[in-house]
């Protein structure tokens, strides 16, 4: 296995469990409305959202840097934005739906924009090692 | 598979059985990469397939060939 596939691996099982955290501190401490008032839910929340980014980030980021990275990977590399950017576009139009059709009549609150943008970032991480992982499957069955 | 056949597997045996690491070394690229265009499932860049050639000390054609469809 390619050591960006290692990683890319890594990155899945690191971001599914970073995003299903976040998830569930998130229920149990109260939702939205708590997370509207109180701000030591926030800090817990923007903690564990930048936190996850940073690890993220130098997961895949160390990597390129170093010689285990060739041309292949770097074609594989080059071809993962575009899972991302689908799965970016199906999280905003999920977000858009839900929130237009739950808040129609009295408006959407402000604090969904900071949660928009957290789980945008979040699916795009997330969404990046999947592009990778199926780079490397589809060059594999290339038969 | 590709229409571009190689013969890296049959030039690594007669190189004294060179290792994928060893090509891969050479050429400047990974092992994973080697066993990609050994099983056919990569074509490689024009500077790679140069760096494999110069590896073995042979011609690109003698490693890659162009493989017409009928």
């Amino acid at each position: 296995m390619a050591s960006l596939q290692k990683r890319a691996l890594y990155g899945l099982a690191f971001g599914v469990v970073w995003a299903v955290a976040i998830i569930v501190v998130f229920i149990v401490k109260g939702g939205v409305s708590t997370f509207s008032d109180d701000q030591g839910f926030r800090l817990i929340i923007d903690g564990l959202w930048v936190g996850g980014l940073i690890f993220y980030g130098i997961l895949m980021l160390t990597l390129r840097k170093q010689s285990q990275v060739d041309e292949r990977d770097r074609l594989i590399l080059g071809r993962a934005p575009v899972v991302q950017l689908w799965a970016v576009i199906f999280s905003l139009v999920i977000w858009t739906i839900v929130l237009t059709e739950s808040y129609w009549d009295q408006g959407i609150p402000p604090i969904f924009m900071y949660l928009v943008f957290m789980s945008t970032l979040i699916v795009s991480a997330v969404a990046h090692s999947i592009g990778i992982l199926i780079g490397y499957w589809r060059m594999g069955r290339n038969d | 598979m590709t229409k571009v056949k190689n013969r890296i597997r049959r030039l690594r045996f007669d190189h004294d059985e060179m290792t994928q690491q060893e090509l891969a070394n050479r050429a400047g690229c990974t092992r994973q990469t080697i066993i990609a265009l050994e099983q056919g499932k990569y074509v490689p860049s024009i500077e790679l397939a140069f760096g494999i050639a110069k590896a073995f000390g042979v011609t690109l054609e003698e490693v890659f060939q162009y493989e017409e469809s009928t």
